[in-house]
């Protein structure tokens, strides 16, 4: 193992830790730009930290599914983590580092939280995990197909390769990318519970989305919910700095660059939610439909290119 | 061995009818079948053509190769849980037994497509295969006018269908192009003729949209185990012969026949799993999830085409390899599925989706199988369906690597459609598990697990899904080098193939296994008393749970401009009092609505005005043949015939 593939590694395992981090900046930033102080950056650690010492709520009725569905959706953010090389180089931590794989993983993580919702029978869960998995179908479309345009630049499906295949400066110049980096863009709001997509500050059962389905959970189960979707925001984020924004060729550069790449688009993300409402959620797939459209021109521009 | 195997098979057919030899005669049919499934994995793994080869001559000729074997392996690891069931499921009564004895003829029609080399017994098997099971529901369900219905409307289907097959197959003969593709000139009109005749013959008995109307009606009332068989077994050995005729007997086909074997499938893939989403009825659900999977097996062979037509050999033989292995895994998780939902049928009585619930709790063995089988089909890992659902995908993106830019377009939009066919699949068994497995009982009634054969059936068939989960790159290398053209296969228990970032699917699961249950540990076991699911103060009752409608309730909204659905609410009022509000609401389906339902009209006027020209009389007659004799001379005559 080399020395780059090694700090890769820690980077990953440091992912998992510093994952709320990310949510924690984009609150931070946004209370700003709103003219309120709003909470420190960690704040996440916080609530972290309250939950892990509360216990957790056993629901009337309920089985298995219920108390095991929190390990899983962890569990499988986790692996996702462990998939996304930070660099073009990653240590292979049994997962592989397949893009396509991906998708897989983030599904079976909705799968146990949508099944949990059903076990326990609370309506607001339910109107969440349905609207999660339904947003989902446009969602998955969308993501494979921008992934999919890198995958073509690159000419392949490893991640670490793609992240190769695409890096230089001018990863803008070729409008095959600047579309997929569009496409991207959307997956990212839409995958991280964000306005347009979904408003993470709600406290309206009714409204939520992503919220929803945590809402029968306390405890570490609802801790380990909410860094699984803390480790969202890494995990699409990461890959949207070292595919889609310009990155260096160097690894080492690549890791060095990250954090500020990072802060970067967690403050892009801040602004969109300052400048953008939530939209009906019945109109999220004509969002994101534009979103697909917009990446098969960026694989059809690919093809036709000499 | 082979031959020993469908000997057993017969014999064990003729005893089931028997009232007292019924059990034994299941078991030597279980036995038969099973041995028949060795012999035919056997014969995959050798990987040579033992028997006759392939002949165009009207002579019975059977022998089985790699493929052939690959089907009969799959009609042995279906047909033994499938008859370990019925030993429980079926009852020893005169009905009971006539299925039961059925199956035998079934199996063995199944088993002659597979082996024939000739056109004469490959028809006959054909026709068999698609005539028994319409016996099968007749007899099962003889006193249900709609059943009858539906199985007129099979044979309808089928049979107009089938006649692509007919002629695909008789012209392959006339050209003698059956087992030499050289025979007939690539790009040719003629062999884009039998590929198109072969696609609505085959596809029709496979169930592609939109062509299908047949399975949804006819898969959800056979008996669990016919319905097993049916969904795992026959439509499958459809595809077999499309593959056949399309892969095997045909050199490169043009590529406007790989993008339209490309859009038929992207077409199956989507639209079965949306009707699926709006289905309340448990096995007609699954039905169209058939669909579905036919769908993305057809993907897998487009892309198999259109990367051949490139000559892109290795990632053609890839896509022909995860059309095959997806082909095996849907036979194994829908059977598993097909046989719970019998099992639930006959512990509750129903399988109306709003009428089950708890029956992971209350049929523990049953439900965590069926749990298993859901996961699967829905394309999670580290299931089986994941590794062929991920291996499909990455023959579409390479279809788009290496297909230029029309077919590579074509090849993007079948990649973004099996990506939202797999998270529909997610929504749909997220409902299905919701609605059956778990919460409490919708209806109260005593149930228990199911007798230990039944059980032992769904459970070995969950255990399959998760081998074949964790190892199909054992399966897959086998499967790539059934391509006619020769590739080197991988060989690895995980998915490593170039050009891809792989799928260790061993390593995924030990990762996802050990994290979970390191978390568990972690989290320990300190919990509140327990309390009621939190509905604002609300008390819960049955009334107000959750059903299958509104949980899709998203899904059809967003759809409604596509799927048109209707819905209806009444409401009466007495005095400015409601005393009751009712309201139904269904998703028409609308190729039958738009396609079919005219089509049949239009038929049936037709026949009306035919009619007339029966009037009964001879002499009438008499003079439509005097008429036709003289339409036939004055045509040699001027010589258009003869």
């Amino acid at each position: 193992m080399t020395a780059q593939t090694a700090a890769a590694g820690a980077v990953q395992l440091g992912g998992l830790a510093l994952a709320p981090l990310l949510p924690g900046l984009v609150q931070h930033w946004k209370a700003r730009l709103q003219g309120r102080r709003g909470p420190t950056p960690l704040q996440p650690y916080r609530e972290l930290r309250r939950l892990w010492r509360k216990s957790g709520v056993t629901v009337e009725g309920a089985s298995a599914v219920y108390n095991v569905a929190p390990a899983v959706v962890a569990a499988s953010a986790a692996a996702a983590v462990l998939l996304i090389p930070p660099a073009t180089h990653a240590p292979n931590w049994g997962v592989g580092h397949d893009a396509l794989a991906l998708a897989g993983l983030l599904a079976l993580a909705r799968f146990a939280l949508g099944a949990a919702s059903w076990d326990v029978g609370n309506g607001f869960s339910l109107i969440g995990a349905s609207r999660d998995l339904t947003i989902s179908v446009f969602v998955e479309a969308t993501l494979i197909l921008s992934l999919a345009v890198a995958a073509l630049v690159a000419g392949t499906t490893d991640l670490r390769g793609i992240v190769a295949g695409t890096s230089g400066t001018g990863v803008w110049s070729t409008p095959t990318l600047a579309l997929g980096a569009f496409a991207f863009a959307l997956v990212v709001v839409a995958e991280t519970g964000r306005q347009p997509v979904d408003s993470p500050d709600t406290h309206l059962e009714l409204t939520m989305i992503h919220e929803g389905p945590l809402l029968e959970y306390a405890g570490r189960d609802q801790a380990y919910l909410q860094w699984a979707a803390a480790a969202r925001h890494w995990i699409v984020l990461v890959l949207g700095a070292q595919i889609f924004l310009p990155h260096l060729a160097n690894a080492w550069w690549q890791l060095a660059v990250l954090p500020a790449a990072l802060s970067a688009l967690c403050a892009a993300l801040a602004v969109t939610e300052t400048f953008v409402a939530k939209m009906r959620i019945l109109l999220v797939p004509r969002l994101l439909a534009v979103a697909m459209i917009v990446a098969l021109l960026g694989i059809g521009t690919h093809l036709v290119s000499p | 061995m082979l031959v020993a195997g469908l000997t057993v098979i017969a014999v064990g057919g003729v005893l089931t009818a028997v009232l007292r030899t019924f059990l034994t005669g299941i078991a030597l049919q279980a036995t038969g079948v099973g041995i028949t499934g060795i012999a035919g994995f056997w014969a995959l793994g050798a990987g040579t053509a033992t028997g006759d080869g392939f002949t165009n001559a009207f002579e019975l000729h059977f022998g089985v190769d790699g493929l052939s074997g690959l089907f009969l392996g799959t009609l042995g690891l279906i047909g033994v849980p499938a008859l370990v069931f019925s030993s429980r499921y079926l009852q020893p009564t005169v009905r009971g037994r006539a299925v039961g004895a059925l199956i035998a003829p079934f199996m063995l029609a199944l088993a002659l497509v597979v082996c024939a080399r000739d056109p004469l017994s490959f028809l006959f098997g054909w026709e068999l295969m698609t005539l028994l099971p319409a016996a099968v529901i007749i007899i099962a369900r003889a006193d249900e006018r709609r059943a009858r219905r539906s199985v007129f409307t099979y044979l309808a289907v089928t049979h107009l269908g089938g006649a692509g097959t007919w002629i695909s197959v008789l012209l392959l003969a006339k050209a003698g192009a059956i087992g030499n593709p050289a025979a007939i000139g690539s790009g040719s009109g003629l062999q884009a003729a039998i590929a198109v005749t072969a696609l609505v013959g085959m596809g029709t008995k496979a169930g592609v949209m939109p062509l299908h109307v047949w399975l949804p009606r006819a898969h959800p009332i056979a008996p669990a185990p016919v319905s097993a068989l049916m969904s795992g077994v026959m439509i499958k050995v459809a595809l077999y012969a499309l593959i056949r005729v399309l892969v095997d007997w045909s050199g490169p086909l043009p590529l406007w026949l790989g993008v339209l074997v490309l859009a038929i499938g992207a077409l199956s893939a989507l639209g079965g799993v949306v009707y699926a989403v709006f289905q309340h009825d448990l096995k007609r659900l699954l039905a169209l999830h058939s669909i579905e999977n036919v769908g993305i097996i057809v993907l897998g062979i487009g892309a198999c085409l259109i990367l051949r037509e490139h000559g892109a050999d290795t990632w053609a033989a890839f896509a022909l390899a995860a059309a095959l292995l997806h082909t095996v895994n849907h036979a194994v998780f829908k059977a598993l599925l097909f046989l719970g939902a019998g099992a639930f049928e006959r512990a509750v009585g129903s399988l109306e989706l709003d009428r089950l619930g708890g029956m992971l709790r209350r049929m523990p063995w049953t439900g965590a199988a069926f749990l298993v089988g859901a996961m699967a089909i829905a394309g999670l890992p580290p299931l089986n369906g994941f590794a062929s659902e991920w291996l499909t995908l990455q023959a579409l993106l390479h279809v788009s690597a290496y297909g230029g830019s029309a077919a590579g377009l074509a090849g993007a939009i079948a990649l973004a459609a099996l990506a939202a066919t797999a998270a529909l699949a997610v929504l749909c068994f997220v409902k299905v598990v919701g609605l059956v497995l778990l919460g409490p009982p919708r209806r109260e009634v005593a149930v228990e697990d199911a007798p230990v054969p039944m059980r032992g059936a769904v459970v070995f068939l969950a255990l399959v899904c998760i081998v074949l989960g964790l190892a199909p790159g054992l399966l897959f290398g086998v499967l790539v080098g059934l391509a006619p053209w020769s590739t080197a296969a991988p060989t690895h228990v995980g998915l490593h193939l170039s050009g891809t970032g792989s799928l260790p699917t061993a390593g995924i699961a030990a990762v996802l296994v050990a994290l979970s249950a390191a978390l568990v540990l972690l989290r320990g076991n300190r919990r509140a008393a327990p309390a009621p699911t939190w509905a604002c103060g609300q008390m819960i009752v049955p009334a107000l749970r959750w059903t299958s409608a509104g949980f899709t309730k998203p899904l059809r909204l967003m759809l409604e401009t596509v799927l048109r659905p209707q819905r209806e609410i009444s409401i009466r009022a007495q005095d400015g009092v409601v005393q009751e509000v009712s309201y139904s609401g269904h998703v028409p389906h609308l190729i039958d609505d738009r396609v079919y339902r005219p089509i049949a009209r239009l038929a049936l006027l037709g026949a009306a005005h035919a009619r007339r020209l029966q009037s009964g009389s001879v002499g009438m007659y008499l003079a439509y043949l005097i008429g036709l004799v003289i339409i036939l001379l004055a045509a040699a005559r001027i010589g258009m015939i003869g």
